[in-house]
């Protein structure tokens, strides 16, 4: 957003605190339209299942090699002193701690954070999202309110999936390589993991869904200048996603290494 | 449209369901290993050191898990109170007199407490009960003990050191040995006849286990010396003849040699005899008188037999003898 006059710091320091007030406002925003009716249910549906269950294979095959490598990976340094046992118990406290919630965040960041920007970046400059005004329609609502509501609860789910199938794909190494039974596996795994561990994993895969929604759609709304500014936004969806992302999980470990 | 929509909300359902039922069995099959759903009672134990434990680690007894660890506080000045759910099911094996120690899951591994359960005739813990501290090795003390000995290597190596320089330069007997060829060669020499004398060992010890398995032959003079109750008393018996056999000889031996003593007398007869030499040259005569006394009056017989009054008798008593024959 241009302002008029002499610009209070400078030129660019201005603009990135202008750009955390639009940020702020957008988000206010989003906040007032998911409370009040009408709700978008049809849309947000179609949302979930574009951004959920569409992006079920890809996150199925992330999460699988993920674990299937990792285990990999980690076996020579533990083998090396004799503790190839605590395999699953490494495995599993990186995958439900860090990997799950943070592949499926990267993935979808690219996958959907790219798709969301795009779509509503070429909206705006095609003023599709004008002529919904137009019509009568809140297009705040019915575009932006629905893929942020979808990419905060399917994130999750996506990120459950991805912690089950890359701790398959480590059962997998780990039952070619040290002939580990299922319940051998599943007890030695879950050894060391709290309830902590699950509901912050949990909480931080809400946080980066609802991160992904709220920049893929802010880029994708605000963008300007035809179809340079869509991919402009549609690259800015993903680069700034995924640095936040990082960003939230320092954050969030700090928080519940705090609390644990 | 419609049908689209209505398969794309079916499906979005399915998805959200699976994830969270993934979800929540994750959740049960936690709770289910962290013993949470288990009825439980609350043990407490006083640490003086607690090396790291922390909330969450495992209660283990006889190498189960049947607890997890409550709470962690500071008691007193510097001990260390801590609380542990222990599953109901494992009360039963706890007594009064428990203990608990600080312990690890492996050389590496978590910290855990073990309960040793006590003696089986006391009352079994309840809820709320302190065990008693059993006091854990700590690896410091294993290290302090390890220093130890590792000082006293150093001691021994560095005597070690001393002795193969003295034997290098060949001091002492062993050095002496070592260098001194011929000494080396007594010595073999010395072996050689040390292996010689315990050849002939073996072989006597061989003899004698021959000579000692002949007397164990059953029936021998020692087998029945040794076995045989009544060959024993009967020389038991033997051995008694004997002593009074030779008490009497001694008896014997006295009288004889108090008749010895009489017969150096001159105050008997046989004394006389025997000491006296005018007895003797009187008996002497006496005899050789006695002899010539006797041829005489055997010359007086022979001509009597031939007189004509008596050599009818003679010739009548001849003649019987001949027909007695």
């Amino acid at each position: 957003m241009k302002k008029s006059g002499k610009y209070i710091i400078s030129k660019k320091i201005d603009g990135v605190f202008t750009t955390l007030y639009d940020v702020y406002r957008f988000l206010l925003r989003f906040f007032k339209e998911v409370l009040f009716p009408p709700y978008e249910f049809k849309e947000l549906v179609k949302q979930c299942y574009d951004i959920g269950y569409k992006s079920l294979p890809l996150i199925t095959l992330t999460g699988f090699i993920t674990g299937l490598v990792f285990t990999k990976q980690s076996r020579p340094s533990l083998a090396e002193f004799g503790a190839a046992s605590w395999l699953p118990s490494l495995v599993s406290i990186a995958i439900i701690r860090a990997l799950a919630p943070l592949v499926t965040a990267l993935i979808a960041a690219g996958k959907v954070g790219s798709q969301i920007g795009a779509e509503l970046g070429s909206m705006k400059v095609t003023e599709q999202i004008d002529a919904m005004e137009v019509s009568g329609t809140n297009p705040f609502k019915f575009l932006v309110v629905t893929r942020m509501i979808a990419t905060t609860f399917m994130i999750p789910i996506l990120a459950i999936y991805t912690g089950v199938v890359a701790l398959a794909g480590s059962f997998i190494n780990v039952t070619q390589n040290e002939q580990t039974s299922f319940s051998s596996f599943v007890e030695s795994s879950l050894q060391n993991i709290s309830f902590l561990d699950l509901f912050s994993s949990v909480i931080k895969a809400t946080l980066f869904g609802f991160t992904i929604g709220a920049v893929g759609c802010y880029q994708g709304y605000n963008s300007s200048k035809g179809t340079e500014g869509v991919g402009k936004a549609a690259n800015s969806a993903v680069v700034v996603s995924m640095f936040l992302i990082f960003i939230e999980e320092i954050l969030v470990v700090q928080v519940v290494n705090a609390i644990r | 449209m419609e049908t689209s929509e209505n398969k794309r909300s079916v499906i979005v359902g399915i998805f959200v369901f699976l994830g969270i039922v993934l979800f929540v069995a994750g959740i049960f099959t936690l709770a289910g290993q962290q013993k949470r759903f288990v009825k439980s009672i609350e043990l407490n134990a006083i640490f003086d050191n607690v090396a790291g434990l922390k909330v969450g680690n495992n209660v283990w007894f006889s190498g189960v898990k049947i607890g997890t660890v409550k709470k962690i506080d500071f008691y007193g000045t510097s001990q260390v109170k801590i609380k542990m759910n222990v599953e109901q099911e494992a009360q039963k094996y706890i007594h009064k007199n428990a203990t608990a120690q600080i312990s690890s899951e492996g050389f590496i591994g978590n910290r855990i407490i073990v309960i040793e359960g006590g003696n089986i005739n006391l009352p079994v813990v309840e809820s709320g009960d302190r065990l008693h501290v059993k006091k854990a090795l700590s690896t410091d003390a294993m290290l302090e003990d390890l220093q130890a000995n590792n000082r006293n290597l150093i001691e021994i190596t560095g005597n070690l050191k001393v002795i193969s320089g003295k034997m290098a330069n060949g001091e002492g007997a062993i050095g002496a040995l070592l260098t001194d060829s011929l000494m080396a060669g007594n010595l073999k020499n010395t072996m050689a006849g040390l292996n010689s004398a315990s050849q002939n060992i073996n072989r006597t010890a061989v003899s004698l286990s021959a000579f000692s398995n002949k007397l164990n032959t059953k029936g021998g003079l020692v087998d029945e010396l040794l076995t045989d109750t009544g060959v024993f008393s009967q020389l038991e018996g033997s051995v008694g003849n004997i002593r009074k056999l030779s008490v009497a000889a001694a008896s014997l031996s006295e009288d004889l040699s108090t008749a010895g003593q009489k017969l150096n007398d001159k105050n008997n007869a046989i004394g006389v005899l025997l000491n006296d030499q005018e007895s003797a040259a009187s008996l002497k005569k006496t005899l050789t008188n006695l002899e010539t006394s006797s041829q005489k009056l055997d010359e007086n017989l022979e001509a009597l037999q031939h007189n004509f009054l008596l050599r009818g008798f003679f010739r009548k008593k001849a003649k019987e003898e001949e027909k007695m024959k």
